[in-house]
């Protein structure tokens, strides 16, 4: 089983979930310079994660419904960063304390392996994305991002896309066509 | 009135998360309601927000140039400025918001006003955002700035930080109860 769904599951049979917080579209979680150490679960709903470089908006990842998403640079280092999380559309999420979440992971060997196995998912994927973006060709760049999350296709509106695959929404509704 | 840098930064940024948040629910409101007006000589909530934006106009290239010109090293303190803390106070909105006077290059009444007021302000925070950011590595009591009420006075740029944060709160409530006119004139 996917270790994210595990983790998800433990955390909800534990009931380690703290408040709920709702959100409109286009309303921020986290902007910059914000210290933000919550995992949040997304109950309903859809967020994206970017940052802003000379007023240019560059999208870094998704988060849709059953989806855990966090600053995670600022979750590790406990540090402010850099980082704006906006919600895509109205967004209900539970938020976790990272004191809860480690104390968590401290309390069994089986949590610590399943904290270990996301962790190396994630550096896989963080290899996938700088591939992406290392990729010249727009079109394999959409290819392997569709490959790899169809799903993001069906949630998330084509503009945000587009930055997440550093073209212009013309160049990927042309891509989309052809 | 001493204040530690950290927590300042922090409430700042979280203030303007909140005014941000704010602005960003007006999007959804008809063209009808963002430029009602309980009388000719009071703002719609159009008016409102173009009123900050006059404001970061004047204040974000200011802030930004002292901030680039600055030669001092952060402190963990701020040192409010008797001054500053008087604007400060002036400006926080009280429970009622009481009336204030604005000065006539900052007054949008009666500006042709479209959604584009709400895509300037959202940018224009998140430009003071970055001001903040980049006030991390200067020093918030020594670096000054003008103000945008008097050629001959500044403020510690920490004071300055405060008075544009609670500038914005004051308009955005205000903006707020237009909202709730609107609505009661309605009924």
């Amino acid at each position: 089983m996917n270790p994210i769904q595990t983790l998800i599951d433990d955390l909800n049979t534990q009931n380690l979930w703290g408040k709920s917080i709702e959100l409109k579209r286009n309303e921020y979680l986290k902007v910059k310079g914000s210290i933000d150490t919550n995992i949040y679960f997304v109950v309903n709903g859809s967020l994206r994660i970017f940052v802003l470089d000379a007023l240019e908006e560059h999208t870094i990842r998704f988060g849709y419904k059953n989806n855990l998403i966090a600053a995670l640079d600022s979750f590790l280092s406990e540090q402010p960063s850099d980082l704006y999380i906006q919600v895509l559309k109205n967004t209900t999420l539970k938020v976790l304390k990272k004191s809860v979440f480690m104390n968590f992971i401290a309390s069994s060997s089986k949590n610590t392996k399943t904290w270990q196995l996301i962790l190396e998912n994630f550096a896989l994927q963080q290899m996938e994305r700088e591939r992406d973006i290392l990729t010249t060709s727009p079109v394999e760049r959409y290819n392997r991002v569709l490959k790899r999350s169809p799903q993001l296709f069906q949630e998330i509106p084509n503009k945000y896309i587009a930055s997440y695959l550093r073209m212009t929404p013309e160049t990927l509704s042309r891509i989309k066509k052809s | 009135m001493n204040i530690i840098v950290n927590e300042l930064v922090a409430e700042l940024i979280e203030k303007t998360r909140n005014h941000i948040n704010r602005a960003e629910g007006f999007r959804t409101l008809s063209e009808k309601e963002l430029n009602y007006r309980k009388s000719e000589n009071t703002w719609s909530i159009l008016e409102c927000i173009e009123h900050l934006n006059l404001y970061g106009d004047f204040y974000n290239p200011e802030i930004k140039a002292r901030i680039k010109k600055a030669n001092t090293t952060p402190s963990e303190i701020f040192k409010s400025g008797i001054l500053g803390n008087y604007f400060v106070n002036l400006m926080l909105p009280r429970k009622t918001l009481n009336k204030m006077k604005t000065f006539k290059d900052k007054n949008p009444l009666g500006s042709h006003l479209d959604k584009n007021i709400l895509d300037r302000f959202s940018i224009q925070q998140k430009e003071y955002l970055e001001l903040i950011e980049q006030s991390k590595n200067i020093n918030l009591t020594k670096t000054k700035t003008s103000i945008s009420i008097s050629k001959l006075m500044t403020l510690r740029l920490g004071d300055t930080f405060r008075f544009i944060t609670a500038h914005n709160e004051r308009h955005l409530r205000q903006a707020e109860n237009v909202l709730k006119e609107f609505a009661a004139n309605k009924a």
